[in-house]
C-alpha cells in the first residue's frame, strides 16, 4: 500500500501549470493542485483536473502493431522497430534520405524532441523534420525572429497580474488557456483595461473594457490603423524608435493610408472605437499584447504576427515588466519541442541548418556527416506526399488526420505513402492508416521536462508504469537510432540527453536536472550561474535592432461567394482538448461538449431558416460535415465557427490548405463555406 | 408605456393545491391570466434548482404551493419544502435578487377561493416589484 | 527532517499510534501533500500553506483499507470531518486529528471568525476576525448594486469545478451541477443558476475553510458567498455546519425529527 503525491506539469496547453497526480499503488486516483507553484498558484481548469483520467483507459496501447496482410496485428518490439529501420533504409537507398519525413511532437518532452531530430538528421539524414508548431505559432517563430530576433513570448506568465493594459487578440484566453486568464483577471481587478479583438465574442470579452469584433482575416487594417492613430498623435515612443529600430520612415508611409474610415469598410471596426483603443494601448505604461491562432493561423500569418511586433517597437511597450508581445502557445511543450530543434530549419536552441559553422559543430558533436539544405514543412511535405515525392513518414504522436487542413486530400496523401510509422498513446485516426504503431507512454509515465509557453522549463515525472509493453518515446528514439547504427543514442535517462542539449543549444546552457527540481528557470539561460530570463528584449534586440515591417492588410485566400456565402472559422473549446485523443476519453470533459457544434448568428440563422440545436450540413470547397446547430449572438453575422475536435464532424475537412509563403501555416481560420438544413 | 404583464410559475401538488387549482377554475373565480401551472406530485419534487433555473431563465415569479402541513400525501413532503423555500428565497437575496419573486404557500383541495387569492396578490406583487432583473442578462 | 517534521512524527506515530501522517511537506522546492508512512522520514514539513487536506484524505480514503491515519487539522478541517462522519462516509476510528492553530495572517485571509482547533497541536491559537468586510459592503449595497456585483463576478467562472473538486464537503457521487437540466453543456460562463445551485447545496455543510475561493481560476470572492447562506442559516435555522452531533436543518421535519431518507440528501 503507497500512497504518493507527484509533482509534474500538466499534459493540455502550454501554460504550464504543475499540479500533483495522486497515485495509490502505481494507479492514478487523482489531481491536486500546486499552491506554490509560481504559474498555476493552486489553480487549475477543468482539463487539469482530470488530467488523470485517460491514463488509465483501457484503449490504450499496449503492444507494438504491425500491418500484416492489410490489418493491423500484434508484433513484438523488436519486429516492429526491425519493419521501420528496414523499411526506411530502403526508401532512403532508393529515393534518398529527403524522401522521408520524421515528424517530432509537442506532446512529447524536450528530451525527446532533441532525440527525434536528431533520428531525423543523424540516422537518417535530413532535415525534414517538423511538428505541430506548423499549424499552430510558426507564423509567430518566423515573424517574431524576422522583427526582434526571438520568436517567443516576450514575458512571463505572472507578469499578467501587473498590467495595466491588455489586448488579446485572435486569442480565447479563458477557453484555451484558462489559467493565463486568470492572471489577466488579476490585472483586471486592479483597473487593468482588457481590449478585446475578435471576430467571436469570447467569454474574456464579456469582462473587457472594450470588445471589437473584425471579420475574419483582416488583422493587418486594424493594427495598421492603430499605428496610424499612434503615429498621427504624436503618442509614439520617439527615443524607443529611435534608439532601437530600423525601418520606420518606410512603416509610416504604409500605415498613412489605413484611416479610420478605410479600416472600418475592410474590417467592420468602428473608427471611434479603433482611435480609442488606439489610445488607451499607447497611452498605457504597462501594456501586454497576448495573441493566438486568430493571428497566426493566416495565410498572411507571419505578416500579421509582424504588424504586432511594428504596433510593440512603435509604442515602445518592449523590454520591460508587464511591457510586452505573447504569443500564447497551445500545446503543452510546443514551445520546447521548437526550442529542441523539432524544425526543419532549425537545429536545437534555433540555431540555422544551412549555416556552416554551425552545421560542422554539430557534426562534430554527432560524429556523423549531416544535410546542409533546409527541409521540408509538415504542411508542405505531405502536400508533396501527394504528388509521390515523400515516401515516408515517421511520426511521433501526430493525428494530422484531425489536425491538418483538407482531410480529405491528406489522406489520399497518406495513403500513398510506402510507409507510415505512428508513435502514439491511443489508436487515433491516423494511427489507423499505419503500418507500423508503437505504443507510447504518457505524460505520467516518464521523465523529463516540457517549456511552457512563458519559456519555463517544468519538470515532468513519472508517477506509474507505462500499460502493457509502452515504452517513452525518448527510449523508442533511442532504439531506433542504435538500429540504424548511429553512435549517439545510448542514453540511461532523459536527464543525460538535456545535459547534451545543454551542450549545443546556447539558450538551454545553464539547464540541467538537478537545478530545475528545485527552481523555475526560463531560457535564455546561457550558463550554470545564469538564473534565466524572466521578460525579453530589455536594453537590446538579439540582433541589435528590432526591424519594422511594415505589411499591407491582402484579403484571405478564400472569400464568400454565391456558393459559399459564408466566412468559416475554427478553433478550440474548452473541454475537448485538440484532436480529443485524451479529452474525448475522459468522461468529466466529453460531458461537457460531447458534441460537434457549428456556432452561427441568429441572423444567420433566420436567413437560412436554421434553428437552434438543429442538425446542419456545412460546406466548402473541400467537402461537408453534418453537424448541430448552435444559434447565438457570440459571433458576428456572416462567419461560422466549429472546434476541430471532433472526428465525427471533422472542421478540417473543410478548411483550406493555402499555406503562408513563409511560415507554411494553413488558413485554418478563413474559409469561404455554406450551411444547409439537413 | 404598456403595462408589465409578468410570466409567473405555479408548482402546485397534484393532492392539494392543484385541485384547488381545478376548483377555483371550476368555480369560475376570476384569476389572472399570468400564471403558467406546473402540476407535481408533491412540493418537495420542486427542489430549489427548478426554481432558480425558472427566475435565471426570466420567470417574473415562482409560486410553490404545497399541502397544508399535517396534509401531506406522503407525510412530510411539506416538511422539507418548508425548509428549503425560505433558504432559497434568503440565498436570492444574497445575490441581489428579490427574494419575493418566490412565494411558498398553503393550498388545499378545497381552497378554490384561497388559491385566487394567493395568485392574484401574487401577481400583483410581482406587477409591483417589476420585471426580473435577471431577464436577458448574460453572465 | 526539520523540527516540525519530527514534532508531528512523534505525534502522530508515537504518542497517537497512526500508522500514516497526512501533512504537508517540502518537495521539489515546493510543499507537497504527503501521506507519511510510520517509520519513514517525515522530512522537511509545513504547516503555512492552506492546503485542503481533508479533501485529500477523502479522495485517497476508499484506496486505503487499513490502517489509522494522523492529519494535519485546521479547525474548519475538523469541522468538515465532523460533516463526514456524520454522513457515515469515515469511521472516526480510523481519524487521529493533529490540531493546527493558523497564523494570524491566514485568520485574516480567510476572515475566519472560528480559527482555533479543539486541541491546539501546533501553532498558537489566534483571535477570530467577526467581520468579511466585502460581506459588509455587499450588505450595504442596493439589491440592484448586488445582482450587479455578482454578475460581473460569475461572469469570470470557466467551469473549472475547483470549488466543487477541492471541497472537503463536497461528496456527491452524482453532483447535481453535472446535471445537464441545471447547467447544460453549453460552455462557458455557467449561468447564474450555476452558483445558486451550489449555494444551495453548500448551505448546511459549508465550514468554510475558504478553499473554493483560493482555488477559484476566475477570482470571485466565493468564500463571502458562503459566509452569506452561513449567516441566513444561523438566523433561520440557530444552525452551524461543522458539528459533531447537531443534525442540518434540512434532513429534520418542522418538529426536529430525522426525515425518513435523511442521512445523506445534499
Amino acid at each position: 500500500m503507497s500512497v504518493n503525491h507527484v509533482l509534474t506539469t500538466c499534459p493540455y496547453c502550454g501554460t504550464g501549470c504543475q499540479f500533483f497526480l495522486q497515485v495509490v499503488d502505481d494507479r492514478l486516483v487523482g489531481v491536486v493542485p500546486c499552491k506554490t507553484d509560481e504559474i498555476s498558484q493552486g489553480r487549475l481548469c477543468i482539463k487539469g483536473y482530470h488530467a488523470h483520467a485517460f491514463v488509465h483507459h483501457p484503449d490504450r496501447l499496449k503492444t507494438p502493431l504491425v500491418r500484416k496482410d492489410g490489418q493491423l496485428v500484434r508484433a513484438s518490439w523488436h519486429e516492429a522497430l526491425g519493419r521501420i529501420v528496414s523499411e526506411v533504409k530502403e526508401i532512403v537507398a532508393h529515393h534518398g534520405p529527403d524522401s522521408v519525413l520524421v515528424l517530432a511532437s509537442a506532446k512529447c518532452t524536450n528530451e525527446e524532441n532533441y532525440l527525434i531530430q536528431k533520428l531525423a538528421r543523424a540516422a537518417i539524414g535530413t532535415n525534414n523534420v517538423d511538428h505541430c508548431a506548423r499549424l499552430c505559432h510558426a507564423s509567430t517563430v518566423s515573424g517574431l525572429i524576422l522583427s526582434f530576433g526571438s520568436g517567443a513570448m516576450t514575458n512571463t506568465t505572472p507578469e499578467f497580474d501587473n498590467a495595466d493594459c491588455i489586448l488579446v487578440t485572435g486569442s480565447n484566453t479563458m477557453e484555451a488557456h484558462p489559467i493565463i486568464a486568470s492572471h489577466m483577471f488579476k490585472a483586471h481587478a486592479k483597473g487593468a483595461k482588457v481590449i478585446v479583438v475578435d471576430p467571436r465574442e469570447t467569454p474574456l470579452s464579456r469582462m473587457a473594457y472594450r470588445s471589437l469584433h473584425q471579420k475574419p482575416g483582416t488583422d493587418i487594417a486594424w493594427i495598421n490603423g492603430m499605428m496610424k492613430v499612434i503615429i498621427d498623435e504624436d503618442l509614439y515612443d520617439r527615443d524607443f524608435v529611435k534608439n532601437r529600430t530600423t525601418g520606420f520612415e518606410a512603416l509610416k508611409k504604409v500605415v498613412d493610408g489605413y484611416t479610420p474610415d478605410r479600416v472600418e469598410q475592410i474590417t467592420g471596426i468602428a473608427g471611434k472605437d479603433l482611435i480609442d483603443i488606439a489610445r488607451t494601448y499607447a497611452k498605457s505604461e504597462k501594456a501586454m499584447i497576448a495573441y493566438a491562432m486568430g493571428v497566426t493561423q493566416h495565410s498572411n500569418g507571419t505578416n500579421i504576427v509582424r504588424a504586432l511586433a511594428n504596433l510593440t517597437m512603435l509604442t515602445g511597450h518592449l523590454g520591460k515588466e508587464s511591457v510586452g508581445l505573447n504569443a500564447l502557445r497551445g500545446q503543452c511543450n510546443v514551445q520546447g519541442s521548437c526550442d529542441s530543434g523539432g524544425l526543419p530549419d532549425f537545429f536545437p536552441g534555433y540555431q540555422k541548418v544551412d549555416d556552416p559553422e554551425t552545421v560542422k559543430k554539430f557534426e562534430k558533436a554527432w560524429g556523423v556527416k549531416l544535410p546542409h539544405e533546409k527541409g521540408l514543412t509538415l504542411t508542405w511535405a505531405v502536400q508533396q506526399a501527394a504528388e509521390g515525392k515523400i515516401k515516408a513518414i515517421v511520426a511521433f504522436g501526430e493525428n494530422v488526420m484531425l489536425s491538418d487542413p483538407d482531410i480529405t486530400h491528406l489522406e489520399k496523401a497518406l495513403k500513398k505513402l510506402e510507409f507510415l510509422a505512428i508513435v502514439d498513446i491511443f489508436p487515433s485516426e491516423t494511427a489507423l492508416l499505419a503500418d507500423v504503431v508503437l505504443p507510447a507512454a504518457c505524460y505520467a509515465e516518464k521523465d523529463g521536462t516540457f517549456t511552457s509557453t512563458d519559456r519555463a522549463l517544468r519538470p515532468v515525472r513519472k508517477a506509474v508504469d507505462p500499460p502493457g509493453e509502452a515504452m517513452p518515446d525518448w527510449k523508442i528514439a533511442c532504439e531506433l537510432g542504435r538500429r540504424f547504427g548511429v553512435p549517439g543514442f545510448e542514453f540511461k535517462s532523459p536527464s543525460e540527453i538535456m545535459d547534451e542539449m545543454a551542450g549545443l543549444a546556447p539558450i538551454y546552457g545553464g539547464i540541467d536536472y538537478e537545478r530545475i527540481d528545485r527552481q523555475v528557470i526560463r531560457w535564455p539561460c546561457p550558463s550554470k550561474d545564469s538564473p534565466g530570463a524572466k521578460f525579453l528584449h530589455a536594453g537590446s534586440f538579439k540582433m541589435g535592432r528590432g526591424v519594422f515591417a511594415p505589411v499591407e492588410h491582402t484579403d484571405p485566400q478564400e472569400v464568400p461567394s454565391p456558393e459559399f456565402p459564408m466566412i468559416l472559422t475554427t478553433g478550440r473549446n474548452l473541454f475537448q482538448y485538440h484532436t480529443g485523443t485524451m479529452t474525448r476519453r475522459s468522461s468529466k470533459l466529453e460531458r461537457e461538449a460531447p458534441e460537434p457544434y457549428v456556432e452561427l448568428n441568429s441572423k444567420d440563422a433566420k436567413a437560412f431558416g436554421v434553428v437552434d440545436g438543429e442538425r446542419v450540413r456545412v460546406s466548402s470547397r473541400r467537402g461537408s460535415v453534418s453537424l448541430a446547430a448552435r444559434v447565438t449572438d457570440n459571433i458576428i453575422p456572416g462567419t461560422m465557427f466549429i472546434p476541430f475536435h471532433y472526428a465525427e464532424a471533422p472542421a478540417n475537412r473543410l478548411t483550406n490548405p493555402a499555406l503562408d509563403p513563409i511560415a507554411h501555416i494553413p488558413e485554418l481560420k478563413v474559409c469561404a463555406a455554406r450551411i444547409e438544413k439537413g | 408605456m404598456t403595462e408589465f404583464n409578468p410570466t409567473i410559475l405555479a408548482f402546485c401538488c397534484n393532492w392539494c393545491s392543484y385541485a384547488g387549482a381545478d376548483l377555483a377554475g371550476v368555480s369560475r373565480l376570476q384569476m389572472p391570466p399570468n400564471v403558467h401551472v406546473v402540476r407535481v406530485m408533491c412540493s418537495a419534487s420542486v427542489k430549489p434548482e427548478y426554481i432558480f433555473k425558472s427566475l435565471v431563465q426570466g420567470i417574473d415569479g415562482v409560486l410553490v404551493l404545497g399541502c397544508h402541513i399535517g396534509d401531506c400525501h406522503y407525510l412530510t413532503g411539506n416538511h422539507r419544502t418548508a425548509k428549503r423555500v425560505p433558504i432559497a428565497q434568503k440565498l436570492l437575496d444574497d445575490v441581489g435578487v428579490d427574494s419575493r419573486r418566490v412565494k411558498l404557500d398553503w393550498v388545499s383541495a378545497a381552497e378554490g377561493e384561497k388559491f385566487q387569492q394567493v395568485i392574484t396578490e401574487f401577481v400583483d406583487e410581482i406587477k409591483g416589484l417589476g420585471p426580473n432583473p435577471m431577464r436577458g442578462v448574460r453572465l | 527532517m526539520n523540527e516540525l517534521g519530527k514534532k508531528l512524527a512523534r505525534i502522530a506515530f508515537d504518542e497517537r499510534g497512526a500508522d500514516y501522517l497526512l501533512a504537508m511537506r517540502e518537495e521539489h522546492g515546493n510543499v507537497a501533500p504527503s501521506m507519511i508512512r510510520k517509520g519513514e522520514d517525515a522530512g522537511d514539513v509545513r504547516v503555512d500553506l492552506p492546503y485542503q487536506l481533508v479533501n485529500i484524505l477523502s479522495n485517497i480514503y476508499p484506496w486505503v483499507p487499513k490502517g489509522r491515519i494522523a492529519v494535519v487539522c485546521r479547525r474548519c478541517d475538523e469541522k468538515a470531518l465532523n460533516e463526514i462522519i456524520k454522513r457515515n462516509l469515515m469511521d472516526r476510528d480510523r481519524l487521529i486529528l493533529i490540531g493546527l492553530a493558523c497564523t494570524r495572517e491566514q485568520v485574516a485571509l480567510c476572515r475566519c471568525s472560528d480559527p482555533v482547533p479543539s486541541k491546539v497541536d501546533i501553532g498558537e491559537a489566534n483571535a477570530p476576525v467577526r467581520e468579511d468586510p466585502l460581506m459588509v459592503k455587499l450588505d450595504s449595497m442596493s439589491q440592484q448594486d448586488r445582482l450587479k456585483f455578482w454578475t460581473s463576478e460569475f461572469r469570470k467562472c470557466n467551469k473549472c469545478f475547483g470549488c466543487t473538486l477541492n471541497c472537503p464537503v463536497c461528496f456527491c457521487d452524482d453532483c447535481v451541477l453535472e446535471e445537464h437540466t441545471f447547467t447544460p453543456e453549453l460552455g462557458i460562463p455557467p449561468s447564474f443558476a450555476f452558483h445558486l445551485v451550489r449555494s444551495m447545496h453548500m448551505s448546511d455543510k459549508c465550514i468554510e475553510c475558504g478553499e473554493c475561493e483560493r482555488s477559484c481560476a476566475g477570482g470571485i470572492p466565493l468564500l463571502t458567498l458562503r459566509k452569506m447562506a452561513n449567516r441566513d442559516m444561523k438566523r433561520m435555522f440557530g444552525y452551524e455546519a461543522g458539528d459533531k452531533e447537531k443534525v442540518s436543518p434540512l434532513l429534520t421535519t418542522l418538529e426536529g425529527k430525522l426525515l425518513e431518507d435523511g442521512e445523506h440528501v445534499c
